[in-house]
């Protein structure tokens, strides 16, 4: 006999309990006492000890279904034991009688016996968007297993049955080549990478007509297809927030030609906005650990290392290098870092070591007078800052209302507020005045 | 540097390892006196003597089983089996003694022996002493198999074999024995389980041992006039297996090719080949992987049909010519 699994209470006064998730599925060998699903109850997520050794066999409740407790939930099949060994009646709807429900048959088989389904079954199809009518039954129900064999047929129909070699699959797949277009140079036509390069060479000439509309077609180069890719799951997943502040760049600007003065004699290069910047977020950051961190579902990494990226625009795209352990640099060696990263960038020479591990992002469009704008998270990044344009205009800069002319800097921060509470976003906004308005308190 | 055949440089090995360490001794069929069937013992037993120098009954089980009980108790034997096909007679001892026994005793013994075996074709020595066995011994973890295609390397793969604390199969080339090449007189090692690429190219990873490693070279030297560079790879250690130099290779060149003498059911390019398919060089591969190994039949006597029973230099350059081409 299969041994059932009984959904078990954990409370005195529990009646139900919520699966979490299964970690193992149909089909897989399972241990006795090794956990097998997450459950939560009122209280607390428990890991649900398996009760035997054997083979996991018809999950009866998914991810998320409410169970009550001691009610059988699967099977665990010994050796020797088959689906056949598997109770008939332990199907999940209350089960007295078992619930036949009628499908609806195409027309085009008039003569056949009306063909119906478990209640798993239609549930299932329901879910996955499945006609049911569609799936052929291999008994004189359709079951479970009907559904998902036809689930899985039609996936696998998806599979490109063209002959390529996996070097031409791979590059078709970097390049966005359909390989079903290309024309293979190999033996019996079979498709080899040369052929998908050059395909992917020629692919930027057709003008499609589509509903009457001219457009150049433009192939998703890898790296489009990357950033598109990133930037839509951080827009869907992580839910944005954004905060303004004005920065008085006055003392950040005479900083600046302090430490130029300085560096010109030691014949390095001029200490650019963006460095003594990016020092500051550096020194923000490290105030405000939840704003160098990523959102892993259940936990949240508060990285030890301020890794900054900076967007740079570059000829194939948007780059994105990353200045590595910023809080321990001063703002000459930040300068001369950034300037080699942008170079390297700009030539397209950037290693993958150049672009990875980064923890915040800065974004910088003041050059395009873009007065203020907001960034989209890089994702696992918790946060992006954008840098808008100095403007020279009159403020109040005492308590006597007297109005003066500063350079006055726009900065946007987007955060990702699941990890992020606007106050946490808000203290971070106003350390980063602090250190720009009076970058000597960095020296506290 | 000095230029020696094969066969000296392995027996140069012996003489100074036996130098070096009084635990070193040889046993064998005809090693003493007679010089061993190939005269690779040549002089050695004038020089060490009839104790380190023992002569055996023709009897493989009881070569192997003494060089076992010899090492168990803290000597370092070097067995000579006459050809590697008699190998099939100790193999109980090789495989279920030998290759277990540090495992079955929970590591607190092991079986630092090394095994010599000449073993391949072109002797006009027959199906009983002309086989390519190394495949067959790769399949018993506990175990190391060496196979060197070059003077240089038999020497030093010889010295890191019998300071190995593993019992160690040491295939060694009948036809290789006379070809030359140079070999530091000095004490060297050569690591076990460390591939070599023989020569480096970017058209074709052609993966060999022992013999067809020399002619591979042959056809990759005659192909780079016309612009097709062969990369050669030398495993020279069939177990443990460097698969890694091998992977990345082909990541590089995209194509692969595997030779040997051994029988092609069943033999150890199979290994190779799989290795590579699973591995992420899957993505990079342009081609057909290939294998071209020994026809599979016992080799015969005929000199003609000898030759054509094992690659030649002539069927290496069509299979890489084939595969660069995009003919296959």
């Amino acid at each position: 006999m299969p041994v059932p699994f009984i959904m078990p209470k954990f409370d005195m006064d529990q009646e139900k309990a919520t699966i979490i998730s299964w970690s193992k599925k149909e089909g897989d060998f399972v241990k006795f006492d090794e956990s097998v699903l997450t459950v939560e109850t009122e209280k607390v997520a428990i890991d649900v000890p398996c009760p035997a050794t054997g083979t996991l066999a018809r999950i009866l409740f998914k991810d998320g279904d409410v169970v009550p407790v001691t009610k059988v939930i699967a099977y665990i099949l010994k050796e020797g034991e088959t689906l056949a060994d598997l109770p008939n009646a332990d199907l999940p709807t209350p089960p007295s009688k078992p619930e036949v429900v009628p499908v609806s048959k195409p027309v085009a088989a008039p003569q056949a016996a009306p063909v119906t389904a478990t209640p798993i079954a239609i549930r299932m199809a329901k879910e996955e968007g499945v006609d049911l009518s569609r799936v052929p039954a291999s008994g004189d129900r359709i079951t479970r297993e009907d559904v998902e064999r036809f689930i899985s047929d039609q996936k696998s129909k998806g599979r490109v049955t063209v002959a390529a070699t996996p070097a031409a699959r791979r590059v078709a797949r970097e390049s966005g080549v359909a390989l079903e277009t290309v024309a293979g140079s190999g033996p019996r036509g079979r498709v080899q990478s040369v052929d998908v390069v050059t395909a992917a060479k020629s692919i930027p000439v057709p003008t499609t007509t589509v509903s009457g509309r001219e457009a150049e077609i433009v192939p998703l180069t890898s790296i489009r297809r990357t950033i598109a890719e990133r930037m839509q799951q951080s827009f869907q997943e992580s839910p944005h927030i954004a905060l303004t502040v004005e920065v008085d760049m006055t003392e950040a600007e005479n900083t600046r030609k302090r430490f130029n003065t300085q560096v010109e004699k030691l014949g390095q290069p001029r200490i650019t906005v963006t460095a003594l910047m990016i020092k500051v977020v550096a020194w923000a950051l490290v105030r405000n650990p939840y704003m160098n961190a990523s959102f892993n579902g259940n936990s949240i990494s508060l990285w030890k290392d301020v890794n900054i990226g900076v967007a740079t625009a570059a000829p194939q795209g948007l780059m994105v290098p990353v200045l590595k352990g910023v809080d321990h640099l001063g703002v000459s060696e930040i300068n001369m870092r950034l300037l080699d990263l942008a170079e390297r960038a700009r030539e397209n020479k950037l290693k993958l070591e150049d672009v990875q591990g980064g923890t915040f992002t800065i974004s910088n469009l003041g050059m395009f007078g873009i007065r203020q704008f907001r960034a989209v998270i890089n994702p696992p990044e918790s946060a992006i800052l954008a840098v808008g344009s100095v403007v020279r205009q009159p403020i109040v800069v005492d308590e006597q209302d007297r109005v003066e002319v500063r350079p006055i800097l726009s900065l946007t921060l987007s955060a990702d507020h699941r990890v992020i509470d606007g106050i946490v976003a808000a203290r971070f906004l106003s350390d980063l005045v602090v250190g720009l308005e009076a970058p000597s308190m960095l020296l506290l | 540097m000095p230029e020696l055949s094969y066969l000296e440089a392995i027996r140069q090995a012996l003489w100074q390892e036996m130098k070096r360490d009084e635990r070193v001794f040889l046993l064998g069929e005809d090693i003493g006196r007679y010089g061993g069937a190939f005269g690779l013992t040549h002089g050695m037993l004038d020089e060490f003597g009839e104790e380190r120098v023992r002569e055996t009954p023709i009897s493989e089980a009881t070569i192997v089983a003494t060089a076992i009980g010899a090492s168990l108790l803290g000597m370092r034997p070097v067995a000579e089996i006459m050809f590697m096909d008699f190998i099939l007679l100790a193999l109980d001892q090789m495989v279920n003694q030998a290759a277990k026994m540090h495992f079955m005793f929970g590591g607190r013994t092991s079986v630092p022996m090394v095994v010599r075996m000449p073993g391949g074709s072109g002797s006009g020595a027959a199906s009983q002493h002309s086989q390519s066995l190394e495949s067959v011994l790769m399949h018993f973890p506990g175990l190391i198999v060496i196979n060197p295609s070059t003077p240089y390397d038999a020497k030093g793969l010889m010295l890191s074999a019998i300071r190995n604390p593993n019992p160690v199969c040491f295939v060694e080339h009948k036809i290789l024995y006379k070809t030359k090449g140079e070999v530091p007189e000095d004490d060297y090692t050569i690591p076990i389980g460390v591939a070599e690429i023989k020569r480096p190219g970017r058209d074709i990873t052609v993966v060999a041992n022992n013999i067809m490693v020399i002619k591979t070279i042959h056809v990759a030297e005659k192909l780079s006039k016309e612009g097709i560079e062969v990369e050669v790879i030398d495993p020279r250690t069939l177990l443990p297996l460097d698969t890694k130099t091998i992977i990345d290779s082909v990541a590089r060149t995209g194509r692969l090719l595997v030779v040997h003498e051994a029988c092609q059911t069943g033999g150890w390019a199979g290994e190779v080949i799989a290795s590579v398919v699973g591995s992420p060089a899957f993505d990079y591969i342009d081609a057909p992987v290939r294998r071209l190994g020994g026809k599979d039949i016992p080799i015969p006597y005929n000199r003609g049909l000898e030759m054509a029973a094992v690659p030649q230099e002539a069927e290496i350059e069509q299979e890489i010519r084939a595969l660069v081409g995009g003919k296959i």
